[in-house]
């Protein structure tokens, strides 16, 4: 019964990481929703910000974000592996 | 391991796409010049069309297989970066090529909230559905459910209810399919649908999962270079840098004044249902960049909301979730799919700003007696229309009609590309129509066949059990055919219902079964019932007013059907009985991302058994 609490660590880990990235996404997008008005006032790269964040920005953000998750889970799953053999 | 050495991959694949692309872009480049040499244009159309299908066929039939695992999980061996560009041409498909870039000529920002949810949804079920899948290992979305609850019943159930999503879909994708080779080839539309159809059942029928993937990935490749080279060519023509994304934001200017000009002043929003924009041609009425003028900050959040949930649990883009040749090779391949889906969705509403100046600028500020001569070609096609209605020697805004869904060829033309151009963001459309279309197909007929039919015959050996998927296969795209043929729909309309009852239905039933270990059959079963139930009510009532101003629209229901799922499930599955320790382990078994798919487990063991004897 040894495996038990890197089990459970493994999976809150895994569900942590999933949490956190969701949020980010989610709360991001509101954001950038909610803000587009007041956003728009500001240029960015000639585009008016709060288009920029929508059409753009945020996509991009998206993209790094699901690399950078898939590479924080594979890093959580090697340490499960490698603790469920020792 | 032996397993991972079967698990491999083609090491040739990378030169085989690449020989592919290089004889598209050349087929591409001599069609060029033979127009340039006086070649007629329907010769250059014909050949840009039929080069390319006759190259899925081939593709399809090199990977023909009778093998059960080839048929259903493409051999668990795709390369991430292929299963990727897959999912991306499925969630994108048609629909989202020719109507996605066409809302946004005519919604502009408020049409963004599309591309967000395609590559939010994509993530969310990269995290939440995806990885689980592929460790399950079942070759269909309501086989892991019967599985996960040891349910025949379920997995019945489930497979039933894949029919509103992956039949709308199909339908859709199908319809914008015939429509291009109907535009091009000299075939009715009737004519068209039917060979669409019968294209799609041969590419699936011959290799089932395994010439999907590989002709999506051809198709995904001509799809790629047929939209990024006229888009390239325009943005260097407009802006002088090759990098469309970048520099449209310079080009807003000129598009504000020429909008004013054309008389579009910023307008109030109104209801989603009516804010999104019909398939028949009409004038556009909304400044590109004004935030929230057609649909308001509330609706553009639940429209992006319930898209993201239905990419999230679209059974066409599950269904692929067990053809890599791990865990971790599935999370990368989503990764891949984010990064495509997203590129297409940041280059879109550059398109779209492209399209709207060059129309705007030299229709709308010309005198109604020296409009292009473009004009007439894009009449011809039926795509744009101005007439002087009040006889003011003007073309207004009011008097420009677009068709929604053929922004992406008014592009080539108004920028006045040879003719090439336009068949090549032509053959790219249908190129992605034909990916989607064929995997619709395959995740529903595949599912009616392995889950329903041999409920009745559950001990079929491997011939009869692909035989069963051949009919099922057929059958499907014969009805869908016989009813596009008569039947008229709005292709984004029907994807978006599509995506709503994909959340409705499944997003529930999936998050309990992979997240909630104290899930069982009943609440499983609940879950679904509800959310279909939801979705079924919303087409029921039409969107007509049910109490005081209160409209259920579908993308309203959507959400409320996920919610209700959720609670469904929840309450269905604590009046239930406690999962079974078979259950409990099955649940414990999913959450270890190392070894083989819990599906092949039992082959394995019998492959064994046999090899020792």
């Amino acid at each position: 019964m040894s495996e038990q609490p890197g089990r459970d660590r493994h999976r809150w880990k895994t569900l942590l990481l999933a949490l956190a990235t969701l949020i980010i996404v989610f709360a991001a997008v509101f954001a950038a929703v909610a803000f587009a008005g007041r956003l728009d006032q500001i240029g960015f790269l000639r585009f008016p910000l709060g288009f920029y964040l929508l059409a753009q920005g945020l996509l991009i953000a998206m993209v790094a974000l699901a690399f950078w998750s898939t590479r924080m889970q594979e890093r959580i799953d090697r340490s499960f592996s490698e603790g469920e053999e020792l | 391991m032996s397993s991972s050495r079967r698990r491999q991959a083609n090491p040739h694949l990378g030169a085989y796409y690449g020989i592919l692309t290089s004889a598209f872009v050349s087929l591409v480049i001599s069609l060029a010049m033979f127009e340039q040499l006086g070649w007629p244009e329907m010769w250059v159309a014909r050949a840009m069309i039929l080069v390319p299908l006759a190259l899925y066929l081939a593709i399809s039939l090199g990977a023909c297989t009778l093998n059960v695992e080839d048929f259903f999980a493409s051999g668990r061996r795709v390369p991430p970066v292929y299963n990727g560009a897959a999912l991306a041409a499925v969630l994108i498909g048609g629909t989202g090529f020719f109507a996605y870039t066409g809302t946004l000529f005519f919604l502009g920002f408020d049409a963004l909230a599309i591309g967000l949810a395609w590559t939010a949804g994509l993530i969310m079920s990269g995290l939440l559905f995806v990885p689980y899948l592929r460790k399950a290992g079942a070759y269909t979305m309501p086989a892991f459910l019967g599985q996960r609850f040891r349910s025949r019943p379920l997995r019945a159930m489930a497979s039933v209810l894949q029919l509103p999503p992956a039949a709308f879909l199909l339908a859709a994708e199908i319809k914008v399919a015939a429509l291009i080779i109907a535009m091009f080839l000299p075939l009715s539309h009737q004519l068209a649908v039917a060979c669409v159809a019968i294209i799609i059942a041969c590419v699936t029928i011959v290799g089932g999962m395994r010439s999907l993937t590989w002709s999506a990935s051809a198709q995904f490749i001509v799809g790629a270079v047929g939209f990024a080279v006229p888009l390239i060519i325009v943005s260097v023509l407009l802006t002088n840098l090759p990098a469309p994304q970048l520099t449209y934001g310079e080009l807003f200017e000129p598009l504000k004044r020429s909008e004013t000009v054309a008389g579009v002043s910023p307008s109030a929003p109104g209801e989603l249902a009516t804010a999104l924009p019909h398939e028949q041609p009409r004038p556009s009425a909304k400044p590109f960049l004004q935030a929230f003028g057609a649909v308001s900050r509330t609706d553009f959040l639940t429209l992006f909301l319930c898209l993201t949930l239905g990419a999230a649990s679209l059974p066409s883009l599950l269904a692929r979730g067990g053809v890599t040749s791990s865990v971790a090779d599935q999370r990368r391949s989503v990764a891949w799919g984010v990064f495509f889906v997203a590129l297409f969705a940041i280059s879109a509403p550059a398109l779209a700003a492209f399209v709207k100046l060059l129309v705007f600028q030299d229709i709308a500020q010309a005198p109604a007696s020296a409009l292009p001569s473009w004009l007439n070609d894009l009449s011809a096609y039926r795509l744009l229309f101005a007439r002087d209605a009040n006889t003011d020697g003007a073309i207004e805004a009011a008097e420009l009609f677009v068709a929604r869904d053929g922004i992406v060829l008014v592009l080539p033309m108004a920028a006045r590309l040879p003719f090439v151009c336009t068949v090549l963001m032509a053959a790219a459309g249908l190129a992605i129509a034909l990916a989607a279309a064929a995997s619709h197909l395959f995740t529903l007929a595949g599912s009616l066949a392995d889950d329903v039919i041999r409920l009745v015959d559950p001990r079929s050996e491997v011939l009869p059990r692909l035989m069963v998927a051949w009919v099922a296969i057929a059958a499907t795209s014969l009805a869908a055919g016989v009813f596009l043929a008569f039947a008229e729909i709005d292709v984004m309309r029907v994807a978006i219902m599509a995506f709503a009852s994909a959340a409705a239905t499944f997003f529930p039933v999936l998050l309990l079964a992979i997240w909630w270990r104290r899930c069982n059959w009943l609440g499983a079963m609940v879950a679904l019932g509800a959310g279909f139930a939801t979705m079924a009510a919303a087409v029921a009532f039409g969107g007509a007013p049910i109490a005081g101003q209160f409209r259920l629209t579908t993308v309203l229901a959507a959400l409320i059907g996920a919610a209700l799922g959720l609670i469904g499930g929840l309450i269905g599955s604590l009046l239930g009985p406690k999962p079974t320790p078979a259950e409990q382990a099955y649940f414990e078994e999913l959450r270890d991302p190392s070894g083989d798919a819990l599906h092949d487990r039992p082959q394995r063991r019998t492959a064994v058994a046999a090899a020792s004897q």
